[in-house]
């Protein structure tokens, strides 16, 4: 079934909202968007997937001739590289903020940092 | 932790519920395209011939989607900063980073020694098979900074050049944005690859700069991954 | 033309090659970010310059050598080069103000700064919605590192939820990508256009992708994180985020809801008016600067948000209006966060330091001005063509709340304006640093220049090339000068203009023309007796002065109302300059700014949107009797009776000519009145009566006039403020005239103009009689005085003639006003409000001769006894207006008769007839000569009487009072003069009870305190952001669909 990547993509998503808006640890809310930008990856790919065909590499599997017939949309391949990439810069920002809030103050919980406000 | 299910866990997952059903709708609505579209037919039938590439993957995103990629490279070059500058505001104090570490074992420091090599070999060439088979200078990169990780692993009051590694990481980025000002001179506009011939279609030295721009990716990319390895061991506390 | 593309990659070039640089290289790191953004400035402006003039065209940019959609593309237009120019420049300058604190940062930060510019002109140039994600990112994480760069520790804290928020945007707006990918085939935005797409099924993909990109804009109330950001980050770097950042995002919004198609404009608008309002009333309750700075923003964008909402209404001046509005948000809202850079203190009164440096002052003035589409300034042009377009698209709830907001905006901006200027300035303040203030001040002269290049692209003209506001601002250079070579120049440009336009007016408008200008000009004479330069005080005057002469030259709506808003801004920065002023003048400006929306939205219903509108077409809207002329009608109506401080209107009138200065009192209440006047009296000409709902519009007028002039009257005989006496006085005698007018026949309006001419005269004068007073006593209190004829000689005739006139009795020119007033009243049918008016006579008197009786007659305080008389120039216009008064008294037809004649012409009718130096009505005549002849015996026997009988006199000693046992219980109790109409008190303080102002108040009491309760979402709670921005997405989805099932 195609839509069960898909599936399990939007549920990674939910899953990890969920995590990061339940988890007042910060490092348990990076993981949590961590694992709902997993979870787009997985929706990202599985748009460009088509049941029965082959990657878009054009060996001697698949001849130039037929490649419009034989492979998957190659394009959300290269988004999904990009996002991940992008998604991981910022997974990174957020977990030297993290250390650096916690140098600061001592403390991980997101309701500590609450003296910007109104 | 407190896990216990409480009003704002139940008022979360009711919010979830509903951008669930948000989801259920394009999930729902979805069917599999029975036929490239045709911006992905446009690559099935040209990519072969425009870029000279064989993994159609690589020719979108070093060469159609080319600025994706070099945005993408400038994001890690962002963050290596960053994470360097957040860091650099809160060093642990001195002379306890890292020297408090016990030494690891001689299994690891032996392991280390073994692999390395093959790591870094294995690493560059991911990196420049990119427009062949699966792969590319992302990749790559992220290999060699595994390489890198394990080092620091196997003896964590180690310390790289600095230096080095931003050197490598900033001329690489220069040369990736000077390849795309050729482009612009030599050839179609902003990163064309065809500023050097297309050479032989499935040789290691085809596809213009794709090859090119992917090695220097997977330096930039080893070299960023590396430095904010660097930047997050040095704020060790002992 | 340098081609867009190297605008990115020299940012991205800079940025690696700093990387590149050595740690302790800092001044070479500075000197390839200066250059790579100067370079990146030099090219988005030439492109501008280029593509404005028609010099080039648009570009189109291809990459890879492929055409899109296959390949990522970029494009160059006029508004891309327009916004391209804004950011570049903002990060420029922001460049040169950061500088010491990127310095200390480290060369990484710099690199950071030129990326984050190079992102945002990405996001501007690129047509690929992916690509655009990726500069998104990019923008992100760069502005996640600047936040660094601040002193306050809260900032880290901030930068973080900023990035959790940033989490969930990139979520939603890959998912939406990828769907319409899916359903597009395409990334390009063009493709997206070329196929609408509805609500269901993919249109859902393309609502994600919308709503993703409106979060970024930070819409209320979906935005605490972003308020953090702007709280606690650099200054510079809230400037760079307000002015930059929301700019190029509001063009990747816009792009996307152009490519979306109409159907989706509804969206745009309906989250851009929450925004705009939301935020705006979340400013009244803040203090801290750079917070409220931030709601502002925050209101400015989502107002943009409303215009791109508009865009299938505003066709070709989409660009016009949107720009507009945009780039003077970015320059004004920059230039106040480099502003706050430099002020130490983080409390909105804290800027008062800006005190010590008056250019400062003028530049905050200008950013108010800037931000709340003020003439002459982009956004004012803006606001005009939005105004005109939602009212001829009939979209008037929107117009409605748009003005809203503006006015909730004006009134925090305005507050702290205030603030500044009134507030004590706390600390010995060691000065501004020359690079922020030199950043400031280019800031500033971007404002001026794009309100030069709004104006140059206006059909209306420019106001910055109108002679008399060129003039007025020629002040500014001239500053240093001292006051009194200013004050000549002034009086002769005055003099000069009239001179110049008199002879082109007909009667009515030459006697306005003459009581504004000319009356101007002999009240300034007056201003030769302050010493010094008198800072501030010839641009805000003359500004007015400008509004006044434009208002009367005035031949379209437009015209009408940029006058209109110049003479007010004018007078509100005169108003300002008194020494207790500061609530007194935000009342004011809050009631001017309302009235004059409500002009706006008038004429813009008026003209349907047609542009330009002259004003004689309000005739032609009345005679097709269209079912919007009476609206009109009472838009127009209500915003002039604001300026006429008609009763209900009238709150903020008594503090704000009370505690001006001397010379301004006159001013405002002589001549700034009977611009109110005026404008009714166009509306009267041109409109005639108007019937709303069945009711007579011009019997609610009489009905106004009536109860003004009997309120004012009764609230004036108890005031022990002399100033503010004279002030009630002149919402009674402008109810006077607005009663004479609205009785729409030849007599009224007459009378009307003798009030017009007579109120100038004796409110001036008594103005400058009574203000030398006080500066020579020290006191406005009336018991405070007495016995000052003896000290004042000259004072006291020129008030003592003043109460005569005033008054209405024989033989001064106020008995023909009187007279003119019973002939009008006598031929009209109104019973009720004819009583009134009748009854404010009598009181009139009551009042007025307590100024003679308790300042000038009695005991002389011990206090006073070494005064002198007050200064020779308040004395010189006093006498010349004692002389007119005499004059006109004898001779009312030099002026009269023509005017009389025009009248006529209106109503074709002669109700006067005029032979020789007497007047004949149909109930009577009226011979001034003879009058004064009468009066002057009886005053000469009445005066040889009281000389005869003098020795009679039993003289009182200073301590022989009698109080019938009575302890006195205050000091001032002991005073004939306090409290002296305590038994009127009795029987009519029930009037008293300040029910207008506690209605006001009650208004602006729950906004503040709505905003209070409101504002206390933004807990500061990094998860509770991200909870309200997924609520806020699915809130909105959830109205979506509920909209389109």
């Amino acid at each position: 079934m195609h839509l069960v990547a898909m599936a399990a993509g939007f549920a990674l998503i939910l899953m990890g909202l969920f995590a990061a808006l339940t988890h007042r640890n910060i490092l348990r809310m990076i993981v949590g968007f961590t694992l709902a930008n997993t979870g787009v990856h997985v929706v990202l790919v599985s748009v460009g997937y088509m049941p029965g065909r082959a990657a878009p590499i054009l060996d001697d599997a698949v001849p130039v001739a037929e490649a419009a017939a034989r492979i998957i949309d190659p394009v959300p391949q290269a988004l999904v590289l990009t996002a991940i990439v992008i998604g991981l810069g910022i997974t990174a920002l957020m977990l030297a903020y993290a250390y650096r809030l916690f140098r600061a103050r001592g403390s991980l919980d997101i309701a500590d940092y609450t003296e910007l406000k109104w | 932790m407190n896990t216990r299910f409480s009003i704002r866990h139940a008022a979360v997952l009711g919010l979830l519920a509903l951008l669930g059903l948000a989801f259920w709708t394009l999930l729902a609505g979805y069917t599999p395209d029975a036929e490239l579209n045709r911006t992905a037919a446009y690559y099935a039938e040209n990519t072969a011939r425009e870029t000279g590439a064989q993994n159609i993957v690589t020719a979108i995103i070093v060469t159609y989607r080319g600025l994706d990629t070099l945005g993408e490279v400038t994001v890690l070059f962002l963050t290596a900063a960053i994470v360097a500058l957040v860091l650099g505001q809160s060093k642990a104090p001195r002379g306890g980073t890292g020297s408090g570490f016990l030494p690891s074992g001689e299994l690891l420091t032996t392991g280390t020694r073994m692999l390395l090599p093959i790591i870094l070999l294995f690493g560059a060439y991911v990196a420049l098979n990119g427009h062949l088979t699966p792969g590319g200078g992302f990749q790559g990169g992220a290999i060699l900074a595994s390489g890198m990780l394990l080092m620091l692993l196997a003896d964590p009051a180690r310390r790289f050049g600095h230096r080095l590694i931003a050197r490598v990481e900033s001329v690489s980025g220069l040369a990736y944005v000077a390849i795309g000002v050729l482009g612009v001179a030599l050839a179609g506009g902003f990163l064309d690859n065809r500023i050097l011939p297309l050479g032989e279609f499935g040789a290691i030295l085809s596809a213009g700069a794709i090859p090119l721009i992917y090695a220097l990716v997977g330096l930039k990319v080893g070299a960023e991954f590396s430095s904010m390895l660097e930047s997050l061991e040095e704020t060790e506390d002992s | 033309m340098v081609s867009a593309i190297f605008i990115i990659a020299a940012g991205l070039g800079a940025g690696f090659l700093i990387g590149l640089l050595r740690e302790d290289q800092k001044g070479a790191a500075f000197t390839v970010a200066l250059a790579a953004l100067g370079f990146m400035a030099w090219v988005s402006v030439s492109w501008f310059v280029a593509l404005a003039s028609g010099t080039a065209a648009p570009q189109d940019i291809i990459t890879a050598g492929t055409q899109p959609p296959f390949a990522i593309n970029l494009r160059m237009g006029l508004a891309e080069a327009g916004l391209l120019s804004v950011i570049t420049l903002t990060g420029l300058l922001s460049l040169v103000y950061m500088a010491p604190a990127l310095r200390a940062l480290g060369r990484r930060a710099l690199a950071v700064l030129v990326i984050l510019v190079m992102a945002l002109s990405g996001l501007v140039l690129t047509r690929d919605i992916f690509n655009l994600f990726v500069f998104f990112e990019l923008v992100v994480i760069a502005t996640g590192g600047l936040v660094l760069l601040s002193d306050d520790k809260r900032a880290v804290a901030a930068g973080f939820k900023y990035l959790v928020v940033s989490q969930i945007v990139g979520i939603l707006l890959l998912i939406g990508i990828i769907f319409v990918y899916h359903a597009n085939g395409s990334l390009n935005i063009d493709d997206i256009a070329a196929q609408p797409m509805g609500f269901t099924g993919a249109g859902l993909a393309l609502f994600l992708l919308l709503i993703a990109l409106v979060v970024e804009l930070k819409p209320f109330p979906a935005n605490g994180w972003a308020l953090d950001i702007y709280e606690a980050a650099h200054p510079g770097v809230s400037a760079l985020v307000s002015a930059a950042s929301a700019t190029a995002a509001l063009y990747a919004a816009d792009k996307l809801f152009a490519a979306a198609g109409p159907d989706w404009l509804p969206l745009a608008t309906v989250l851009g008016l929450v925004s705009f309002l939301g935020a705006n009333l979340l400013g009244l309750a803040q203090r801290n600067d750079r917070r409220l700075l931030g709601y502002s923003s925050i209101g400015q964008i989502g107002l943009v948000l409303v215009v791109v909402g508009q865009r299938d209404i505003l066709g070709d001046a989409y660009l016009y209006v949107a720009g507009g509005i945009l780039f003077t948000h970015a320059v004004a809202k920059a230039g106040l966060y480099w502003i706050s850079g430099l002020v130490p203190g983080r409390d909105l009164a804290d800027w008062a330091v800006l005190r010590t440096n008056p250019v400062l002052l003028f530049a905050f003035a200008g950013f108010i001005a800037m931000l709340l589409g003020l003439p002459p300034f982009a956004g004012f042009y803006a606001k005009w063509d939005l105004a005109h377009a939602l009212a001829g698209a009939d979209r008037l709830p929107v117009l409605g709340l748009v003005l809203l907001g503006a006015l909730i905006e004006a009134g925090y901006l305005f507050r702290w304006f205030g603030f500044a200027l009134k507030r004590p300035n706390p600390v010995a303040f060691p000065g501004f640093s020359t690079t922020g203030f030199a950043v400031v001040l280019a800031a500033l002269a971007g404002g001026w220049g794009l309100g030069f290049v709004w104006g140059a692209g206006s059909v209306h003209g420019n106001l910055l090339l109108a002679a008399p506001l060129l003039f007025a601002l020629a002040f500014l250079v001239l500053e240093p000068l001292p006051a009194w070579a200013k004050n000549l120049l002034a009086i002769a440009g005055l003099l000069g203009w009239v001179g110049f336009r008199a002879p082109g007016y007909d009667p009515l408008h030459l006697v306005f023309a003459l009581v504004m200008l000319a009356g101007g000009a002999v009240i300034l004479l007056a201003s030769f007796a302050v010493k010094g330069e008198r800072f501030g005080f010839y641009p805000s005057a003359m500004v007015m002065y400008a509004g006044l002469a434009l208002l009367i030259d005035a031949q379209t709506s437009f015209q009408f109302f940029a006058a209109w808003e110049l003479l007010t801004i004018g007078s509100y920065f005169l108003i300002l300059r008194g020494k207790e002023s500061e609530p007194h003048a935000l009342s004011y400006i809050l009631f001017s700014l309302g009235g004059a929306f409500a002009i706006l939205a008038g004429f813009a219903l008026a003209s349907g949107g047609l542009q330009p509108f002259a004003l004689d077409n309000l005739a032609a809207i009345a005679e097709a009797g269209l079912p919007l002329a009476p609206w009109v009608f009472l838009l127009l109506a209500i915003g002039f009776l604001t300026k006429t401080a008609s009763v209900g209107f009238h709150i903020w009138l008594p503090g704000a000519h009370a505690e001006a200065e001397t010379d301004v009192s006159p001013m405002v209440s002589g001549i700034l009145l009977k611009a109110g006047l005026f404008g009714l009296w166009l509306l009267l000409m041109h409109m005639g009566r108007q019937s709303l709902f069945g009711v007579d519009l011009t019997y609610l007028l009489v009905w106004i006039g009536a109860l003004s002039a009997f309120i004012g009257a009764v609230l004036a005989i108890f005031q022990e403020d002399a100033k503010r006496l004279l002030a009630y006085s002149s919402i009674s005698q402008m109810g006077y005239a607005l009663f004479g007018l609205a009785l729409m026949n030849h007599l009224g309006w007459l009378l009307a103009l003798m009030f017009v001419i007579n109120h100038y005269v004796y409110k001036s004068m008594l103005f400058l009689a009574i203000g030398g007073v006080k500066e020579r006593t020290h006191t406005k209190l009336m018991y405070k005085m007495g016995g000052l004829i003896t000290i004042m000689p000259f004072t006291f005739v020129s008030v003592l003639v003043g109460i005569i006139a005033m008054s209405g009795v024989p033989p001064l020119s106020g008995f023909g006003g009187r007279w003119v007033f019973y002939n009008a009243i006598m031929s009209s049918e109104m019973r009720l409000p004819v009583v009134l008016i009748f009854m404010s006579g009598p009181i009139a008197f009551l009042y007025l001769f307590r100024l003679i009786h308790t300042i000038f007659l009695g005991q002389l305080k011990d206090e006073h006894r070494k005064l002198k008389e007050a200064s020779g120039w308040l004395l010189a216009p006093q006498m010349i207006f004692v002389a007119f008064l005499i004059g006109f008294a004898i001779l009312p037809g030099m002026v009269l008769q023509r005017v009389d004649a025009y009248i006529g012409g209106h109503f074709g009718s002669t109700a006067l007839a005029w032979s020789g130096r007497s007047i004949t009505s149909e109930f009577g005549y009226w011979n001034p000569v003879a009058i004064m002849i009468v009066i002057g015996v009886i005053f000469v026997i009445v005066l040889a009487l009281l000389v005869a009988m003098n020795r009679n006199a039993q003289k009182v000693k200073q301590f022989n009072i009698v109080f019938s046992a009575e302890r006195p219980f205050k000091p001032q109790t002991t005073h004939f003069a306090w409290n002296f109409f305590a038994p009127y008190r009795k029987a009519l303080g029930f009037l008293e009870a300040p029910h207008v102002t506690r209605f006001w108040g009650g208004i602006t009491d729950s906004l503040h305190a709505s905003a209070d309760f409101t504002r206390r979402i933004y807990t500061g709670n990094g998860q509770t952001y991200a909870a309200q921005v997924i609520v806020f997405v699915v809130a909105v989805y959830l109205v979506v669909l509920g909209g389109v099932s």
